[in-house]
């Protein structure tokens, strides 16, 4: 009877919360379904069809051409982005051990949080662009004859500037995390572990990555959801092609042809739902990953 | 290709007059009084009178400082102080992003809804024209219409689709070349895409286009130049026959191929818009740029984006000319503010002040300079086209070069092709 009332309890103060939330994102995803399913009031129609989805998986059409190779190309931005930032994140964590962070790495780290994704990505642009002043620099030093002899390391067709810049914001936030982890941790299993006679590398092992890794996964399904779904830093950094999907939704959503609406929509919630896949697969093996420990 | 010019300005007048002749409205015996909300175009004064007061919410594209001063002192101030209109300049990132609300608002049913005028043409014009969301049937009847010449397919039709009264021409823009004397002579600029073909192997990796596609229309305005060279012809392509188009895009994607291995990068990626193609212009990454604008670079030189030795030119012909506008949402809450604006932009005084890049503007005329018949309106059209100067294309080399735009549909036609065919493909 009670544990009832308590659980009723928790929903009631959840509610307000709960109906704005699923009010809003409710709304516009019902909104998105119905637009991908071609009911577009602007055009007056009211045929639900489910072209825009078939002409994607199909390649067919415009857009449809190029959604596998988006796909393709917006899986390994992310998933390279995502775990290269978790793995530097990890090696900070081994690194530092149990000695606590200094103020400087902190505001530093947290100073990265403060810029946001759109001027950090013009800035890494003007840095690394072929044009750009470290091209510049290496020119008027001799080590290039010309500025446009400068390596391509943003707007790459390999999208090595888009991974650059996700790397370069993500790994910061997921080593706060893991950082706030380890402070609350203390320093007990490690001593225990080192009395035991567990070298430093058992001790990472079985002791800071276990302690870790759930904060880190969550941390990485973030970055990943994120930098998957993301528009300005693939369309300021990438090339016309291949696109992610993000831009390629967008341009399609934003294209005068009020027909593409659909497609953009749909594309939109195909991310959306790539997304929910990825990061479910990510939880399953980490829970067995954690089984498999125990 | 000035007899087909004629000939085509003849054939559009003769469609152009039927349209309006099937448009016009049975003329009411006795028009109602100029009732809140219902605005009666045959009598000017009631117009002026509705509109005085109100707050006109311009919607229009605000990249460029320059033209956002030069709106707020032409226009801001004259609206003011002649008609007690206040200007709201309301800046956008890009002009879809009017369209947009206007048609969210038709989806909501929002009336009155939040703009008054937005700048507008081409594609965005012809998404409000389809969707039903703008005001029909006026341009045409502004008093200052008449110095507006009608029968110029190149401003009866806005990117082929006929213009019918649903809005009107703020000012004229070429496509042309900016080249940098600093870096090389006259002589050696190529003047056809046949030329610019073999400038190009010639000079690996100094040129590159805008990529065709929405938004991007200056690329695909460079592509369909080629087409028209290719084919011959500019006039055919303002109507659509898709056979046509089956006939010469092999060729067009040819010639974008061959052109492909000497562009920039390879064209492994292209510029996305103007401003980054300027901005590789000026690192001296490539050799030539591109501008919009009657006085040609001088605009860009006096914002700083481009080097102050930068000239302006065109290849001989196929060198594509088009009109931009202002339009009414059939929604606009001060429909009466925006006559007055749209009537106001076509005074001769301020087409002339519009053409000068220190003004900050610097686009071409809208109205037809022969019409103008008041001698110190002439005098001031005079003086601003003598002050040009040196960054501009010579306005003989212009005229010569004009074609108008081939119709609508091509737009997606080059740019989904050339996605396909050019940019994708491997390049055979």
């Amino acid at each position: 009877m009670t544990r009832a009332r308590q659980t009723f309890g928790i929903w009631l103060a959840l509610a307000p919360a709960l109906a704005v939330v699923g009010l809003l994102v409710g709304a516009s995803l019902a909104y998105g379904v119905a637009q991908s399913l071609g009911l577009l009031a602007i055009l007056g129609t009211s045929q639900v069809s489910v072209a825009a989805y078939r002409d994607l998986l199909d390649g067919t059409g415009p857009a449809g051409r190029e959604f596998w190779p988006a796909l393709g190309f917006s899986l390994w931005v992310s998933l390279a982005s995502t775990g290269l930032s978790a793995l530097g994140a990890l090696l900070v964590a081994a690194a530092l051990g149990r000695r606590p962070a200094d103020g400087t790495i902190l505001l530093m780290l947290n100073l990265n949080l403060a810029f946001p994704h759109l001027v950090w990505a013009v800035a890494l642009g003007l840095l690394l662009g072929q044009s750009g002043l470290l091209a510049r620099l290496a020119a008027a030093l001799g080590l290039i004859d010309a500025p446009a002899e400068f390596p391509v390391l943003v707007r790459d067709r390999d999208g090595l500037g888009i991974i650059l810049h996700y790397v370069s914001k993500e790994m910061p936030f997921l080593m706060l995390i893991v950082l706030a982890v380890l402070r609350t941790q203390g320093t007990e299993y490690d001593l225990v572990a080192e009395n035991l006679g567990a070298d430093g590398w058992q001790r990472v092992r079985h002791i800071t990555l276990p302690l870790v890794l759930p904060a880190l996964a969550a941390g990485s399904a973030l970055v990943f959801a994120f930098s998957f779904g993301a528009y300005e830093v693939p369309a300021l950094l990438g090339v016309r092609y291949p696109r992610t999907l993000a831009v390629l939704a967008l341009e399609s959503f934003v294209n005068p042809d009020l027909r593409q609406r659909a497609t953009g929509m749909a594309l939109g919630l195909i991310i959306g739902l790539v997304t929910l896949v990825v990061v479910g697969l990510g939880r399953a093996w980490q829970r067995a990953e954690v089984r498999h420990d125990a | 290709m000035r007899n087909r010019l004629i000939s085509l300005g003849t054939l559009a007048g003769l469609i152009a007059a039927i349209i309006a002749g099937c448009g016009s409205q049975p003329a009411a015996p006795t028009p109602p009084p100029a009732a809140a909300g219902k605005l009666n175009l045959d009598d000017w004064e009631s117009i002026v009178a509705a509109a005085q007061g109100q707050t006109l919410n311009w919607y229009m594209w605000g990249g460029s400082e320059s033209i956002n001063r030069f709106v707020d002192e032409f226009y801001g101030v004259p609206l003011a102080e002649r008609y007690g209109i206040t200007l709201n300049r309301v800046p956008i990132a890009d002009t879809v992003d009017a369209v947009n609300q206007v048609l969210s608002e038709k989806e909501a049913g929002t009336d009155p809804g939040a703009v008054d005028i937005i700048w507008i043409n081409g594609e965005n014009f012809l998404s409000l024209k389809q969707a039903g969301m703008l005001l029909p049937d006026w341009s045409r009847r502004l008093p200052n219409a008449r110095l507006v010449d009608w029968d110029n397919p190149a401003l009866a039709f806005d990117f082929g689709e006929p213009v019918e009264g649903y809005e009107s021409p703020w000012s004229s823009a070429q496509f042309q070349l900016i080249y940098d004397s600093a870096r090389m002579g006259e002589a050696g600029l190529p003047r056809s895409y046949a030329r610019l073909l073999e400038w190009a192997k010639a000079n690996p990796g100094r040129f590159t286009y805008i990529a065709p596609g929405p938004g991007a229309f200056q690329g695909t305005r460079f592509v369909k130049g080629a087409l028209f060279e290719l084919s011959g012809d500019a006039a055919q392509w303002v109507s659509h026959d898709q056979a046509r188009w089956e006939r010469w895009s092999p060729a067009l994607w040819a010639y974008l191929n061959a052109l492909k291995p000497y562009l920039w990068r390879q064209g492994e990626t292209y510029p996305r818009d103007e401003n980054e193609l300027h901005s590789l212009f000026a690192n001296g990454e490539v050799d030539f740029s591109i501008t919009q604008a009657i006085a040609g670079a001088g605009p860009l030189i006096a914002e700083g984006l481009v080097p102050a030795t930068a000239r302006a030119f065109v290849f001989d012909d196929y060198m594509i000319g088009d009109v931009n506008y202002v339009a009414i949402p059939r929604n606009a809450p001060n429909k009466a503010a925006a006559l007055v604006l749209a009537n106001l932009i076509l005074e001769p005084e301020l087409q002339a002040a519009q053409i000068l890049p220190e003004h900050g503007f610097g686009l071409g005329y809208a109205i037809d300079v022969t019409r103008v018949t008041d001698p110190a309106q002439l005098a001031a059209l005079e003086a601003a086209q003598s002050r040009l100067g040196a960054a501009a294309t010579p306005a003989a080399d212009l005229a010569g070069a004009l074609v108008g735009d081939a119709a609508g549909a091509y737009q997606r036609l080059v740019e989904d092709g050339w996605r396909e065919h050019v940019l994708i493909g491997t390049g055979q």
